[in-house]
């Protein structure tokens, strides 16, 4: 199943001009519409960072202004440079017929784009936050294990007269508490708010890893075989802490789908131009009539305290922006894998 | 030789009762096993639910064993299906949670199932003893 949604009517071909900070944002939100198609970018300044952007999203660039103008595709020129003079030369050069949005209309076309962008930001924070809660559980137990262990030890060495295992019992306190400050530093990195739009190279196994940590917080994994399957190499460029928070809720899915033990997968393959990330369970399935009901907002089969219903959604938004797929392949009883395949090709950046 | 008495065994060494201590976490068993060996208790492990249910029904220990203390969260048989276990087949056992989190309304169920005590870690050494030693106390009373 393909969660990008059959389209009624031709898209709406669009040319921007201008790719400072309005631009670039324009860019990213437009492009995940399908109703909408942008068939070109354009800025004075050839090191405008929504360029680069653009380029990575296979939209032209479009060097000259005037190759926009005759362009005679485009129905509607969006105008987000902010430049008086810009507009009026749009205003004299633009062939008839074609729209023009710019001025204090753009404006506010910027200020929605920003405003849902926040509210996104928000949203993944919110479910994320909300998910912590489930957390405490798994937290405890992990910290309170080692907690005893120190304990039980200092309370030994007290008594100790053998320096051999005074030495020894030492040495394990401090073994117990690196492993308790590392969960703490988990925690720490997965509650973070991350900073959109920031990018870095990522590795796809080792994020997997950390993830298959920090689910363990999340939702008991007794009687969960792991079985990992990664290719040798698994890099692309992407927000390291959404893609974090990505494989985490797929993971945490999959446990949860699993309530009486099973096996959960986790795969990488890669290609020259694209990674993908395959999450397999053996857990309860998908009915086929709720395959495209899951990655609705707030769609949930779990019991309140358990299940956000944003998880999916959420994740959906995230390799959208990165420009990827999911899609998911389920059977009821014996289960069901999520793959997301997201594009490398920006890590030439 | 050992003598049979009220309810558990004195060998020549002098021991308190025999302990089985069942959590997934070997470092928990190995603290647990240090602090009851040096009260004078003899110390048996099991990782998780379903070998503590092996480790009962195997010889001596279904009339040996005096003490169970018993973690939540484990692989296999989880605590509570143990426990519910040891209540069924072996009711004169008392039972000891020693779990890493603490639950109000767990603890409460399994105090009403008979548990003994309800112990969240990081449980201190004298706790821990004054718990083994009123669960021996409970183990002398019962009916064999
Ligand atoms: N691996 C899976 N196996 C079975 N059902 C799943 C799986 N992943 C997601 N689902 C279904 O999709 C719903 C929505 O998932 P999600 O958006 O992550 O929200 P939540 O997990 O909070 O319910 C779940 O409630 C569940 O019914
Ligand atoms: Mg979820």
């Amino acid at each position: 199943m393909n969660t990008s949604r059959p389209v009624s009517a031709a898209p709406t071909r669009v040319a921007i001009i201008g790719a400072g900070r309005g631009g670039t944002a324009l860019l990213d939100l437009l492009h995940q519409i399908s109703a909408i198609d942008i068939i070109g970018i354009h800025d004075r300044d050839p090191s405008a960072p929504g360029l680069q952007r653009a380029r990575d999203l296979h939209i032209p660039v479009v060097d000259q202004i005037d190759d926009l103008f005759r362009n005679r595709h485009t129905q509607l020129v969006m105008d987000v440079t902010g430049d008086p003079a810009m507009d009026q030369q749009l205003h004299r050069e633009i062939r008839p017929g074609v729209d023009i949005l710019s001025g204090s209309a753009s404006r506010v076309v910027w200020e929605l784009v920003r405003h849902e962008s926040a509210l996104q930001a928000e949203l993944l924070h919110a479910e994320k936050l909300a998910g912590i809660g489930s957390f405490a559980a798994g937290i405890t137990h992990d910290i309170n294990n080692p907690l005893q262990l120190i304990l039980g030890l200092a309370e030994n060495l007290a008594e100790e007269t053998d320096l051999h295992n005074v030495h020894e019992q030492a040495r394990e306190i401090v073994d117990a508490v690196k492993r308790t400050t590392a969960i703490c530093r988990d925690l720490t990195s997965y509650a973070r708010r991350s900073a959109t739009h920031q990018q870095s190279l990522v590795d796809i196994n080792s994020k997997l890893d950390d993830a298959l940590r920090i689910a363990r917080y999340a939702v008991g994994f007794q009687d969960i075989t792991i079985i990992k399957r990664y290719a040798p190499e698994a890099t692309l460029k992407g927000n390291p802490d959404e893609l974090l928070h990505v494989f985490v809720n797929l993971i945490t899915n999959a446990v949860q789908a699993m309530e009486h033990g099973g096996t959960l997968t986790l795969r990488t393959t890669a290609e020259e131009t694209a990674v993908s990330v395959h999450v397999s369970d053996t857990g309860c399935g998908i009915p086929p009539e709720l395959l495209n009901e899951i990655f609705e907002p707030f769609f949930t089969t779990k019991p309140p305290g358990k299940g956000t219903g944003l998880g999916l959604y959420n994740i959906k938004h995230v390799i959208h922006q990165l420009h990827g797929t999911i899609t998911v392949n389920s059977e009821v009883g014996s289960g069901s894998t999520f793959t997301i395949t997201l594009p490398r090709a920006s890590v030439t950046l | 030789m050992k003598e049979f008495k009220s309810g558990f065994f004195v060998g020549e060494e002098s021991c308190n009762g025999r302990v089985l201590v069942v959590d997934d976490e070997a470092d928990i068993r190995k603290v647990v096993r240090m602090t009851l060996q040096k009260a004078g208790y003899e110390v048996l492990e099991a990782e998780n639910g379903e070998k503590a249910i092996e480790t009962i029904n195997s010889g001596e220990n279904r009339l040996l064993l005096d003490v169970m203390i018993c973690d939540i969260r484990m692989p296999k048989v989880n605590g509570i299906e143990a426990i519910a276990y040891f209540r069924q087949n072996y009711p004169r056992v008392p039972l000891i949670v020693l779990t890493g989190f603490p639950d109000t309304d767990m603890a409460t169920s399994l105090l009403r199932q008979g548990v003994v005590d309800y112990l969240v870690k990081p449980v201190e050494g004298e706790k821990l003893k004054a718990s083994v030693a009123r669960a021996m106390e409970q183990r002398k009373l019962a009916p064999l």
